[in-house]
């Protein structure tokens, strides 16, 4: 952890900030999300780390997708996500929204979440420990770093694909898209 | 126990009793019947619904109804069962017997297409944007539809490749 | 001289405010039983918050935030601290209790730009709660300014020199503590962060600040802990001259103020209202009265 490494804030204040203030938003999908208050209280304190959890999207930069998505969820996650102010971070957590998990032959469960929005990293495990919550969280700081934590740029750059994704499956929608919709739009 | 089904058949004739086990019994009635059956229920003491169930018999074409009653004051748990034609089901409401039957009702009508007449709000409740038959019918292929629906869309990095080429 | 102090002491103040901030989350935690964030936390949060990309919803919505904080900071030229007071020869303590309905104003005239149902309700709880403390408040500052005969802040703390502090004497003994037990409700802080409940209305008037307004109005906030704070500290402890020693009385005061904070649950509105103007306001009055009597 290089949070006290003063040469590194003066050089690059935008990613250290993002690295060490990763605010979550309280959005619990499923079973997933009785793995999170452990987390943030006192039995393994995430606010030492800068994590604390935040009411409202406006405000946070980390989503943590804890468990199976059904398709009435993923109209409120992207949502959710559309509100986030940039850059934001995006976790799938528990096998479930990486490939289905134990809903791979569901009818209303989506399995693969990143073909509706963008997702940086992935937790497996059914569930996964509340440690692996911290490797997912060094994972992530080791990407922001590298300049790899780039889902909200995917999303902006690829508007098309994953806002085509979401109509077909849930007709028109009923919120009008976030970025202009065209090939190749590029505004930094 | 064997009192409540020969009351029941003494009052109405075409219902049958089969006990359970220790405290669960089941009552088989017509269509017609069942919402007498469900009243006089109600009247002599069963009066909470707890439940309202739809099981698929394809290769009979019907839908068997299943209404759970129990009663705060005994430990006797009653199914009233009946068996309603496949194709174009629709069966009379139980809200005026019971407030709550209207949300299983709704649930039923929108998993097994069950058309509940006299029931106010059948809206859709867990689905979203749906459009093939209601999945809970044994004749809905559901790998099909995941496949069409979830494992058609190409994923993020054969969009690229796509795209590229 | 006079104008470098219009630069330091908001500076001052703002350093103070954050360290409080940090120093507040580590307490918590502590209390908790948790190893908390590092003492510069705030100013990490600050350094993302100003590097998001933000949402407006309209001119108002920017113009309120920045009223709030302008009104705040104008309010810090007015409170004496360390042998430093800008303003001091226009209107000391009753301009004071004008601004301080500054912030708030602006909040809620941001927030009707927001459009947003929570923003509403924390507003409306906002005043309602401010409606609570400001009948103790004006009724504490009353006592004092009759008490000194002054409304200046600079004189009330030159007569408490030599540690005849006010909190420690007799007629204002009432109002001091009466102050004490509002400085939760002024500060937003439990038992009284009804307004900004994270958990019953995603943190009320916040609810549509994101990124640089976030960042705007934590440095509100780091504001008006001080502010706060350093009044009680300029009325019933005598102030100071030395930065220092008016640094150590505030922290003395704040730390108080955060173990309430640590373990006692939210008042629903109508309880914080009741409590507050039951005690606090009873307290105010009687001192009120002694000092008139004497």
């Amino acid at each position: 952890m290089d949070r006290n490494n003063l040469i590194k804030w003066l050089k690059e204040p935008k990613k250290m900030g993002n690295k060490y203030s990763l605010w979550a938003v309280y959005f619990s999908t499923a079973c997933g999300v009785i793995e999170v208050p452990p987390v943030l209280t006192s039995r393994w304190d995430a606010e030492r780390f800068g994590i604390i959890p935040v009411a409202t999207p406006r405000q946070a930069n980390l989503f943590l997708i804890t468990g199976y998505v059904t398709t009435k969820t993923l109209k409120a996650i992207i949502r959710t996500y559309e509100q986030m102010a940039e850059p934001k971070y995006t976790i799938g957590f528990g096998s479930c929204p990486i490939n289905g998990g134990m809903y791979w032959d569901s009818y209303n469960t989506i399995k693969h979440l990143d073909k509706y929005i963008p997702v940086d990293g992935w937790i497996a495990g059914c569930m996964p420990r509340p440690e692996a919550i911290f490797i997912g969280v060094t994972k992530l700081w080791g990407m922001i770093d590298k300049g790899l934590a780039t889902g909200y740029i995917r999303y902006r750059e690829n508007y098309d694909y994953y806002r085509g994704n979401q109509e077909k499956l849930f007709g028109s929608m009923e919120w009008p898209p976030l970025y202009t919709l065209k090939e190749g739009t590029n505004d930094g | 126990m064997d009192k409540l089904v020969g009351l029941l058949k003494g009052i109405f004739k075409d219902t049958d009793g089969e006990s359970l086990g220790k405290n669960r019994l089941r009552v088989t009635a017509p269509r017609g019947s069942v919402l007498a059956v469900l009243d006089y229920l109600k009247a002599s003491g069963f009066y909470q619904l707890k439940s309202i169930s739809c099981v698929d018999w394809m290769d009979e074409n019907e839908f068997e109804l299943v209404y759970h009653v129990a009663s705060m004051e005994s430990p006797l748990h009653l199914m009233v069962k009946t068996r309603i034609a496949r194709d174009n089901a629709t069966f009379p409401t139980a809200i005026p017997i019971f407030k709550n039957a209207g949300i299983f009702e709704r649930e039923i009508h929108e998993l097994f297409g069950v058309e509940f007449e006299g029931n106010p709000d059948l809206a859709p409740l867990f689905l979203e944007n749906w459009k093939e038959i209601p999945p809970f019918r044994k004749d809905f292929n559901m790998r099909e539809y995941v496949k069409e629906t979830y494992d058609s869309i190409p994923s993020f990095e054969e969009y690229q490749w796509q795209k590229e080429n | 001289m006079k104008l470098a102090e219009f630069i330091i002491s908001p500076i001052l103040a703002f350093i103070i405010g954050i360290f409080l901030m940090g120093l507040s989350r580590r307490i918590m935690a502590r209390i908790h039983r948790r190893y908390g964030p590092p003492l510069m936390q705030p100013v990490i949060d600050l350094v993302k918050l100003f590097s998001q990309r933000t949402v407006s919803h309209g001119p108002i919505f920017d113009i309120g935030v920045i009223l709030s904080l302008a009104g705040t900071i104008a309010l810090i030229l007015f409170i004496p601290f360390g042998g430093m007071c800008p303003l001091e020869a226009s209107g000391g303590l009753l301009v004071i209790l004008y601004i301080m309905l500054f912030a708030p104003l602006g909040l809620a005239l941001s927030g009707g730009e927001g459009a947003n149902p929570n923003i509403s309700i924390g507003i409306s709880r906002k005043f309602i709660l401010s409606l609570g403390y400001e009948v103790p408040f004006i009724l504490i500052v009353l006592a004092v300014m009759t008490y000194y005969h002054t409304i200046s802040a600079v004189d009330v703390v030159k007569a408490q020199s030599s540690f005849h502090w006010a909190l420690f004497s007799l007629p204002l003994f009432l109002p001091g503590l009466a102050y004490i037990l509002i400085i939760p409700a002024m500060l937003g802080i439990r038992p009284f962060d009804l307004a900004s409940a994270p958990q019953e209305i995603s943190s009320g008037p916040m609810a549509e600040y994101g990124g640089k307004y976030l960042a705007l109005a934590e440095i509100e906030h780091a504001f008006s802990i001080f502010i706060t704070i350093a009044l009680f500290v300029d009325m019933f402890l005598g102030g100071s001259g030395n930065v220092v020693y008016f640094f150590l009385k505030v922290l003395v005061v704040f730390i108080i103020g955060l173990l309430i904070n640590a373990v006692f649950p939210r008042f629903r509105t109508e309880q914080a209202v009741k409590f507050l103007w039951k005690w606090p306001s009873v307290m105010a009055l009687a001192g009120l009265v002694i000092v008139l009597a004497i």
